[in-house]
């Protein structure tokens, strides 16, 4: 398992490289900052038979520097053919459902899964 | 000539209702060293304002209370990382955040020093964004921010204030009473709240 953290957030990555599980909040300083996430992310996609998951459920917070990371993520996702991209989201994270619904409009195909 | 201007939504502060301020004073540390406050003043603000809404009454009243929890540690957070990254530099004039808690409201504000520049370029930024519709300005931002330069993700930061937890914008630019070659932009949002804190849940 692989695994980035720092100070207020940790992201592990499964052995397959299809599930990656976020925890705490994200609050990074623009998108420099999270270039190293947003290139693990991007690592998921070298294996489009199989569902890449996303698991939010733990994390938190998310500032706008983090929601433009995952629109990256999710614009790279569906340029690639046949890519099966779910997020895991926790409707007792009230950014969650908001914030996600933004991310389906540039992605009609992704599912988001809330529980 | 920089002149003073008030646009959008900013209401009257008052000293009769619960508020708070806090001053962060920019020579004393460079911005990514106290970039970890940002989200420490966002979450302690978040907290305080807890205290004051109803958090017993069932399931109703304690998923109100976690979600005006959140909107005001989204927005202090916003509002502060933008006064931090445009504030301008080498200048020793206080980044400030407020927190204002009045009996259908909650006003969080931030303010920070901008030479004339960045001021009006902040300013035409605005005026576009009061001509717009929100919702199709988000959707649209959404898709740009993830394929252009850094400075549209404060953009993004705004309009989510506006659709995804209904705040009302305003914005101050003053000149500032003693560096006159300096504007001093005060960003509020004003966040309504659907029962009066203290009311019966």
């Amino acid at each position: 398992m692989k695994n980035l953290n720092g100070e207020s957030y940790q992201i592990l990555v499964d052995d397959d490289n299809t599930t990656v599980l976020f925890k705490g909040a994200l609050r990074l300083c623009g998108m420099d900052d999270y270039a190293p996430i947003l290139k693990m992310l991007k690592e998921t996609l070298v294996h489009p038979a199989l569902p890449i998951v996303l698991d939010l459920r733990e994390l938190d917070f998310l500032n706008s520097s983090g929601i433009t990371m995952f629109s990256r993520f999710v614009i790279e996702a569906r340029d690639h053919a046949g890519i099966d991209l779910q997020f895991l989201a926790s409707a007792s994270v009230s950014w969650h459902a908001r914030s996600l619904k933004n991310l389906q409009r540039l992605m009609p195909a992704l599912k988001v899964c809330l529980s | 000539m920089m002149i003073s201007q008030t646009l959008g939504t900013c209401g009257e502060r008052s000293n009769e209702c619960e508020y708070l301020t806090l001053a962060f004073s920019p020579l004393s540390a460079p911005l990514r060293s106290r970039w970890r406050n940002n989200g420490l003043s966002a979450d302690f603000l978040g907290d305080y304002v807890t205290t004051f809404l109803p958090g017993e009454g069932g399931m109703d009243a304690g998923s109100r209370q976690n979600e005006i929890k959140h909107a005001v540690t989204y927005i202090a957070n916003e509002l502060l990382e933008n006064a931090m990254k445009y504030h301008e530099r080498h200048i020793d004039v206080p980044i400030g955040i407020h927190l204002e808690l009045a009996k259908d409201h909650i006003t969080v504000s931030a303010s920070n020093a901008a030479g004339a520049g960045q001021a009006q370029r902040y300013k035409t930024f605005v005026e576009h964004l009061l001509e717009g519709d929100p919702a199709d300005m988000l959707a649209r931002q959404v898709e740009e921010s993830a394929k252009s330069s850094e400075s549209t993700a404060s953009c993004l930061g705004l309009l989510t204030m506006i659709n995804e937890y209904g705040a009302q914008l305003g914005w101050r630019f003053e000149v500032h009473p003693v560096q006159s070659e300096m504007m001093t932009v005060t960003t509020s949002a004003i966040l309504p709240l659907k029962r009066a804190p203290g009311a019966s849940a």
